[in-house]
């Protein structure tokens, strides 16, 4: 028999092992080559060329998910070398040499590599073309031939994962190099040490998470820091958060769990000590996993949330920018008064002002129109004009660039502003988006040309698209509520597909790790629990220790990725001067809900392993 | 006076696809309070069966098995989870110390559960770790010391909530004859002079010589019973390997 006929014959024996190995290489390839065709197919790439943001967007996106697949393929690599040092020993015990066994190694694992690579290419390209319609179509976009199969992506895939494939298959080479046959045999048996309380490394962390935070926080148009990196800045944030989040739960989490774990009036109490004892035993390898779960939760609620935010603030935005459904110059049209909510014709004139060297166009009403205007929309605070002041109106007001204006000089007068609106009460597509509000008498006595416009109210102004057509086509200085939110929604359509689409993978990938992550754990752990069912402990107890120890798993990583998240969110809406609150707290919630029930299902396997075990035993 | 252990018609039957094997038929005896018995028999005879079924650990097919008053072969899960933490001590072969925890965490962990005060385990610890020579180890990991140590860090575990009769499953199966020799006469001395219950089930002659009186098992029923009465350890143990003889098969197992 040669060694390839035992290497094979191993492969069918052990294929419980290989297949959950096969099984997590496959879905990062599949992930990542979704991801790389969407990047770089024509449609999206070409929306992507017209908006910095979501560049940035996608190249942070795909970097994280680079990083995330190959920690997550050497995680599982090394999980299932492990399981495996004992077959190794057993061939060099029988006298087949290091060099052989390195060989053989290192084959099966570019060999396991290749297989993966085609069948999640192929399913990928399933799975991006069925995924990718059913996204566009949600977008109320035309599904566009665009989606075909992607070179650039197929190339980039390929080398992404021959470095992963090549750098877990050197480990496995370096393995049998680096043990001694003893080791090998005790592999699965070591203990592993329990670690020390590090001061540095825990400044460390809060300092790089502080750096991190710090320059996210940043104004994008005014940071050096962003001037320095440019569109490097995202992965900076990243890299430093990613590290941050690693030392503090190598040293933070070690520091709280032995300071509970001394305390004999907490730990000697119940299963206190298990609870804390088995954290703290396996904490090296539990602060790569928890740092992945903190990131991926991070970039869920991250993506998550922006797309949330745009997707609720893109109907607001609207109604700031175009109140009325449709205004337009000139005159009334045909409009079906069954869906007529308000119509109010008014006349506008044009007001030039010198602003720095230049001059500055303000429309002009008078304040009955605008008492009307403002009353159709609801407004609240409607003031009252004296005699001699004026109101100023600008809809694109904003604080960091724009300047409130104090008073107006109209025939040789100057009228103080009596109150500044940061929004107009009328479409600015149709009026601009500055205006004066002049007291009625002194409305006649502006020289100006005259113009009529009519301001539309309709019902249901979402779906007039029908209508809005028409009367583009009819008037003069046309705008509509009903185009300018199709435009908005078409627009951002990049965007909101990025963002389901790593929300959606983060999602399951962050449950499938703490899953596979607790059900390996259960399996190496399970003869402990026995021992702790043959010295009495009651169900009620045992269930409690392991709801605290999945609860710690869980629990930390969201409470640190909910904050990273919060962060990133509030500079993602800086960046698109947008309010997040309310969207990102209901997406959080909604987040920490699916989370939860993955906590519970965990929980429920868990239990069942382990007492599959001492039932049994 | 009412015996501690009365163990009364015991059945264990395994499912096995079309006929049941039986691993006990019909085992009735006693054990009274201070005493320290073995049970002895080939392998495959049902001792660990036995013993299993004693300690709770699994469940007798019929019949009763009575520890001072409660009939344990009757009570729910919960209920036997707290009576092996408050009555029942166990002592096994491979030790079943949990590895992240110290040795002196592992010797208080039954008290933990039991939600004693934490001065009142500390001062438990102490005591017991006295008694078995392990005071030095007890911030050591159980990987960081021998196996001779590791048994009596188990026995001190066993002991430390001074339960009504320890279970001891081939306890110096692991260990060279001197720690075997160290950990029965500690067992040894705390049965004469503490009246601690020990039930000892062992393959070895050598072991078994230490307690006083013996019951041998064969093919799950109970064959025959030997008393130490007056006899030296040296003699008993001499009676022993005799009785093993006559049983045949068992003897290659003795030694």
């Amino acid at each position: 028999m040669t060694l390839f006929d035992l290497a094979l014959k191993n492969i069918r024996r052990n294929m419980k092992n290989y297949s959950l190995y096969i099984g997590s290489t496959v879905f990062s390839i599949l992930i990542y080559f979704t991801f790389a065709t969407l990047k770089y197919s024509g449609d999206i790439g070409g929306m992507a060329e017209a908006s910095k943001q979501i560049q940035a967007v996608m190249g942070a996106s795909a970097f994280v998910l680079m990083v995330f697949v190959a920690i997550f393929i050497v995680y599982s690599n090394s999980f299932f070398m492990k399981k495996r040092k004992k077959e190794v020993a057993l061939y060099s015990l029988l006298g087949v040499r290091k060099k052989s066994i390195g060989f053989l190694l290192f084959f099966e694992n570019m060999v396991i590599g290749l297989v993966s690579l085609i069948i999640g290419v192929v399913l990928g390209f399933l799975l991006s073309r069925g995924l990718l319609s059913i996204l566009l179509k949600l977008m109320g976009m035309e599904v566009v031939a665009g989606f075909t199969f992607s070179m650039d992506a197929l190339i980039n895939t390929c080398l992404v994962f021959f470095v992963i494939f090549l750098f877990t298959s050197l480990l496995g080479y370096r393995i049998i190099y680096r043990f001694k046959l003893i080791d090998l045999f005790h592999a699965e048996k070591k203990g592993e040490e329990i670690p020390r309380v590090r001061v540095i490394t825990a400044i460390a962390g809060v300092a790089s998470l502080a750096a991190a935070y710090y320059i996210a926080l940043q104004d994008v148009l005014e940071s050096e820091v962003w001037r320095l990196l440019g569109i490097g800045t995202p992965l900076a944030v990243i890299a430093l958060t990613v590290l941050g989040s690693y030392l503090l739960f190598d040293s933070v989490l070690v520091y709280v769990l032995s300071v509970l774990k001394r305390n004999p009036r907490w730990a000697w109490k119940g299963l206190n000590l298990m609870t804390a004892s088995q954290l703290l035993y396996r904490i090296r390898g539990n602060a790569k996993t928890l740092t992945i779960i903190t990131v991926l939760s991070a970039t869920t609620i991250t993506a998550g949330g922006a797309v949330f935010g745009v997707y609720y603030n893109a109907e607001k935005d609207v109604q700031k920018m175009t109140p009325y459904t449709f205004m337009w110059e000139g005159q009334k049209q045909d409009i079906d008064p069954a869906i007529v909510e308000s119509q109010t014709s008014f006349n506008s004139k044009l007001l030039r002002l010198p602003y720095d060297e230049t001059e500055m166009e303000y429309a002009v009403i008078d304040e009955s129109t605008f008492d009307e205007l403002a009353k159709n929309l609801e407004w609240t605070d409607i003031q009252k004009l004296h005699r001699d002041e004026v109101f100023a109106i600008d809809g694109f007001y904003d604080e960091r660039w724009s300047d409130k204006l104090e008073s107006v000089t109209i025939n040789d007068t100057d009228y103080p502003v009596a109150h500044f609106y940061e929004q107009a009460p009328f479409n600015t597509g149709t009026l601009g988006s500055t205006a004066i509000v002049v007291p009625d008498e002194l409305y006649g006595d502006i020289q100006s040309e005259e113009k009529l416009v009519q301001a539309v109210q309709v019902s249901d102004y979402k779906k007039r698209a029908d209508l809005s057509d028409k009367l583009a086509a009819a008037t003069d200085n046309f705008s509509s509520r009903t185009a300018d939110y199709k435009a908005v929604v078409e627009s951002s359509g990049a965007l909101l597909f990025v963002g389901s689409f790593l929300g959606l993978v983060f999602l399951v990938a962050t449950g499938s790790i703490i899953f596979f992550k607790m059900m390996t754990e259960a399996e190496e752990d399970k003869s402990k629990y026995a021992v702790l069912h043959k010295i009495g402990v009651s169900n009620a107890d045992m269930k409690k220790t392991i709801r605290g120890q999945i609860g710690i798993i869980f629990a930390v990583p969201l409470a640190l990725g909910l904050i990273h998240g919060g962060v990133a969110l509030a500079s993602v809406s800086n960046l698109l001067s947008m309010n997040f609150l309310v969207p990102v707290i209901i997406w959080m919630a909604a987040y920490t809900l699916i989370y939860g029930i993955y906590y519970f299902a965990t929980v429920r396997s868990f239990n069942k392993t382990i007492r599959r075990e001492y039932m049994e035993g | 006076m009412e015996p501690l252990l009365l163990v009364k018609n015991v059945e264990k039957s395994y499912k096995k696809s079309v006929n049941t094997a039986k691993a006990l038929e019909q085992v009735s005896f006693e054990i009274d309070h201070g005493e320290f018995v073995g049970v002895m028999g080939p392998s495959g005879a049902g001792k660990s069966t036995l013993l299993n079924v004693l300690a709770t650990i699994d469940t007798p097919t019929n019949g009763d098995i009575f520890i001072g008053r409660d009939n344990i072969a009757k009570m729910d899960e919960e209920k036997l989870a707290d009576f092996r933490r408050d009555h029942l001590g166990f002592i096994f072969q491979d030790y079943n110390l949990l590895d992240s925890l110290t040795v002196r965490e592992n010797i208080l962990l039954p008290l933990a559960i039991a939600k004693k005060k934490p001065a009142e385990i500390a001062k438990r610890v102490d005591e017991i770790a006295a008694t078995f020579g392990i005071s030095d180890l007890l911030d050591q990991y159980p990987y960081q010391i021998s196996g001779g140590q590791r048994q009596r860090t188990a026995a001190s575990r066993a002991l430390i909530s001074n339960p009504k009769i320890i279970f001891a499953d081939e306890p110096t199966g692991a260990l060279d004859s001197k720690s075997a020799t160290d950990l029965l006469e500690s067992m040894s001395s705390l049965n004469e002079q503490h009246e601690t219950t020990i039930m000892m089930v062992t393959h070895d002659a050598y072991a078994a010589s230490f307690c006083r009186r013996i019951l041998f098992i064969k093919d799950g029923r109970l064959s025959k019973e030997i008393t130490r009465g007056n006899r030296t350890r040296k003699q008993f143990f001499q009676m022993i390997l005799d009785e093993l003889a006559q049983m045949g098969g068992a003897a290659n197992d003795a030694i």
